[in-house]
């Protein structure tokens, strides 16, 4: 016998399948089953763990985990419920025969969307919908997702059971809502924070930040890819496809930042820059023009140009105009006064970023000092770039960003 | 080639606080180890069981067979290696040291007939 050196199970399969199985249950048991649909598909996963692990992978795995979770619900619901209610179990007896069919994908992808939009329910906190779209979507843990959050694992859980009472309590229907133009926004923005969440550069954790922008990206190509999608969701998903292209040359070896202009282009990853190109271009097929549009304009213009020499700073600077008109964010005209810079130079871009620092909501927040000093360093005013930089290195910051700032600030001082 | 017995014992209740990914991650290391050459048979055992027993000269049947801390039998594997030394090294390499204990006893072989 030799060694098996393949993996012997489909990547990911456990988590994809648990949020499937959840999505799934929760459908047909109804919305005040989730907690039910929660433990047959852990139930599903330690039954997996205690037979593949000796026995290998069945034929057909993931109807494997489907029939286990599904007669694992089915027995709880047998055991617990009176007997007037047994009609209801018998009829959904019949889930598991029609896990062969066709359209099963396609009831799994209505289970699924319904799912997100539950989870993005404009009455849960804003906090609580990015963990349970992790959760009860994507099938990570509440310590997964804490390590991406840099957060206390019992902070997530209680936010989650908190979450989950709340959408027991209110019963926040599983179903897609009638005001859909608002709703999707609300799904939309979820996704992209659970994408941000991920993207943010926090030292560690690398693979899992990375499953993390990939879930979202799904969830994204999801919304795309059902009836009720706008241009938008197109939008949204080049937007992450094209920053998520950016990954493997986000940081260098030792873990240390490396700016847009200074990456390694060889590095991005062509598939995910073609799907980004695919979706942008679908997105401008109407006449819908939203944020996201021209979020994604900016980072189709930065994918590009064939080096950093290429980037059109002008083209870029004008989608940051617009999106300011969209969305005039302190956030927003931050990041537009680096593209100044490169523009109108470092004097103008100062400018331009000084009444930010009146503002409540950039304070205590590393970028805004940080952009300063690479200003005041260009203008080579290195005394005031070092205060700069100290001041960044007050704020809250990831180990990468910490590193980064230490080392401009050394420059600084260098240069004084 | 000398058999030993690898007995795979469960502290508390240790798969059932993993993640999806954790599972499936731990699900493949166990099956790497099942199919290794010096591995000849093995199996996971359920965690309900009865046990017999004779008191005062009356058989009982409890549902158990675990008293209370006791670390559960979870499972065992027969393993061939030229030596306890070797059967050790083998075992030192079962995933299952992140979940509870493992024990290596070999296997007695019946003695040779003259």
């Amino acid at each position: 016998m030799t060694e098996q050196s393949s993996p012997v199970i489909v990547e990911h399969l456990f988590r994809r399948q648990a949020g499937r199985i959840i999505s799934w249950l929760a459908g047909l048991l109804g919305p005040q089953h989730l907690q039910l649909a929660e433990d047959a598909a852990q139930e599903a996963m330690l039954r997996a763990l205690e037979s593949w692990s000796f026995h290998g992978v069945p034929e057909k795995p993931e109807a494997w985990l489907f029939r286990v979770a599904h007669n694992y619900a089915i027995s709880v619901l047998r055991r617990d419920r009176k007997s007037g209610e047994l009609s209801e179990v018998q009829d959904i007896k019949a889930g598991p025969a029609s896990l062969d069919h066709p359209e099963l994908d396609e009831q799994l992808r209505d289970d699924e969307l319904r799912m997100v939009f539950m989870c993005c329910h404009p009455d849960l906190p804003e906090n609580a919908r990015v963990a349970l779209g992790l959760q009860l979507v994507g099938g990570f843990s509440a310590g997964e997702i804490a390590r991406v959050f840099l957060a206390d694992e019992r902070t997530i859980a209680q936010r989650l059971v908190r979450a989950k009472r709340q959408m027991r309590e209110q019963q926040v229907p599983l179903s897609m809502p009638s005001e859909l133009h608002d709703r999707l926004d609300s799904v939309l923005h979820v996704i992209y924070l659970m994408f941000s969440s991920g993207y943010a550069a926090h030292s560690g954790e690398e693979l899992m930040r990375r499953d993390i922008c990939m879930e979202a990206l799904r969830l994204g190509q999801l919304v795309a890819g059902a009836s009720l999608a706008a241009p938008r969701v197109d939008a949204l998903v080049a937007l992450m496809a094209l920053q998520a292209a950016r990954l493997p040359a986000r940081t260098d070896a030792s873990g240390d930042l490396v700016l847009l202009e200074e990456q390694d282009r060889n590095l991005w990853d062509d598939h995910l820059i073609g799907m980004g190109f695919y979706f942008f271009d679908r997105s401008i097929r109407g006449n819908e023009i939203s944020g996201w549009h021209i979020q994604a304009a900016i980072a189709a213009e930065y994918a590009k140009a064939k080096t950093a020499h290429f980037i059109c700073w002008q083209t870029i600077l004008e989608n940051f105009d617009h999106l300011m008109a969209v969305n005039p964010s302190p956030v927003v005209a931050l990041n537009r006064a680096v593209v100044i810079m490169k523009v109108h130079g470092a004097e103008a871009a100062l400018a331009e970023i000084l009444p930010l620092e009146a503002h409540a909501s950039m304070r205590g927040y590393y970028l805004l000092p940080a952009v300063k000093g690479r200003l005041l360093m260009e203008l080579g005013r290195h005394a005031e770039a070092a205060r700069a930089f100290h001041a960044a290195l007050a704020c809250d910051c990831s180990q990468p960003e910490r590193r980064f700032l230490e080392k401009q600030l050394s420059l600084a001082r260098a240069s004084e | 080639m000398p058999q030993y017995m690898i007995l795979l014992r469960n502290d508390g209740d240790p798969f059932s606080r993993l993640s999806p990914e954790e599972a499936q991650r731990t699900t493949e290391k166990y099956f790497a180890w099942r199919q290794k050459p010096f591995t000849v048979g093995g199996a996971r055992l359920d965690h309900q069981g009865r046990v017999i027993r004779k008191q005062n000269g009356s058989v009982s049947v409890s549902d158990g067979p675990f008293s209370e801390g006791r670390e559960v039998l979870g499972g065992y594997y027969a393993i061939e290696a030229a030596n306890f030394d070797e059967a050790v090294k083998f075992a030192l390499t079962n995933p299952h040291i992140d979940f509870g204990t493992i024990e290596v006893r070999e296997v007695v072989p019946r003695p040779a007939d003259k």
